[in-house]
């Protein structure tokens, strides 16, 4: 039920990035001038960077799915045997490896790089006077990429909520691994969206 | 599931070529539309997608069955709240954030405030107190 819920309220918000996409390429179509001026002041390899560490923080995400999946809330050896290769295998042969919190922490950590990589690149972007009231080209940049971030925000928040549930219960619980799943739906589903506006902002100028 | 996925497949590939269309007929001039429907078919295209992983798992619905009973229904749907008021708490609260984008800053803190004790109310409210398991 939590989870055909999400995916419908997931479909409604790709309606939502639709009219970001849509103001994008319109009013894209009409600032030709405007665009080639202000593109080229976008620093595409940090992006790229940033870009890059989003989407291994989906991995990261889908491997704590999988020992959700397998009922295994948390790490059953050190902290460094994290068990990655068997958890990408979906191997549970018994040995140590981590839980569903240890990869949603990591999770966390990597979308918290990207939401900070996303800041040190809007500071600089507003020091060469790229900025959202500034021009057509800025409010465009900063509306789409801005709403993107407030969605992976939102996502770490629900990231920390689900991690912080795994510490209330003995036992991990059917709810709680539902939780856990429907948080990974919309981590991959603004993952892809950042790859789509990669695309559109950054590759395709 | 087959059902429900067939369903959403016709929409998702009635919703492709209108785009093009679109943007022929139009000679490129609004790029709105096109954008709008190609997402559109994306969006049907998510669902069939969820019902076809989801229709996997679970084979020999009663639903896919002409011949199953009513009967064969039965059983849990999903895990419901009792009752719950943190819903409530949690719509105040993001009007307030709302209201705080118009009036002020200082508003769409307080508002902030009250949405975290909300948000952490609902979350956890299985978990804490009176039903924690």
């Amino acid at each position: 039920m939590v989870a055909v819920g999400t995916i419908v309220w997931l479909s409604s918000e790709l309606m939502f990035f639709a009219g970001l996409f849509a103001m994008y390429f319109q009013i894209r179509s009409v600032s030709a001038p405007l665009w080639a001026e202000q593109t080229a002041k976008l620093n595409v390899p940090f992006a790229s960077v940033n870009c890059l560490i989003l989407v291994v923080s989906s991995l990261w995400c889908q491997l704590g799915v999988w020992k959700a999946e397998a009922g295994q809330k948390s790490r059953t050896g050190k902290v460094w045997q994290t068990g990655f290769l068997d958890g990408l295998r979906r191997g549970h042969a018994g040995k140590p490896s981590w839980g569903m919190r240890e990869w949603y922490v990591v999770t966390y950590i990597f979308g918290a790089l990207f939401i900070s990589g996303q800041i040190f690149e809007y500071a600089e972007l507003v020091s060469e006077g790229v900025t959202l009231s500034a021009d057509r080209y800025g409010s465009v940049f900063y509306m789409t990429t801005g709403f993107h971030g407030m969605h992976v925000t939102g996502g770490l928040i629900a990231f920390l909520l689900i991690i912080g549930r795994t510490f209330t219960t003995k036992n991990y619980s059917h709810a709680q691994a539902i939780g856990a799943v429907v948080t990974s739906y919309y981590w991959h589903f603004v993952d892809v969206v950042w790859v789509a506006l990669f695309a559109t902002i950054y590759l395709l100028k | 599931m087959k059902v429900e996925t067939r369903l959403f497949v016709v929409l998702a590939v009635f919703f492709l070529p209108l785009g093009p269309i679109l943007y022929y007929f139009d000679k490129g001039y609004d790029l709105v539309g096109p954008i709008a429907l190609f997402l559109s078919s994306l969006l049907a295209a998510l669902i069939a997608f969820y019902l076809n992983v989801t229709g996997k798992q679970y084979t020999n619905r009663p639903e896919d069955n002409p011949a199953a009973l009513i009967s064969e229904q039965e059983g849990d749907y999903g895990f419901f709240t009792p009752y719950s008021w943190w819903p409530l708490w949690l719509g105040a609260s993001a009007a307030v954030i709302f209201a705080g984008l118009a009036v002020g800053w200082w508003l769409f803190i307080i508002g902030a405030g009250f949405g975290v004790l909300a948000i952490v109310g609902w979350t956890f409210e299985h978990y804490k107190g009176e039903y924690a398991n």
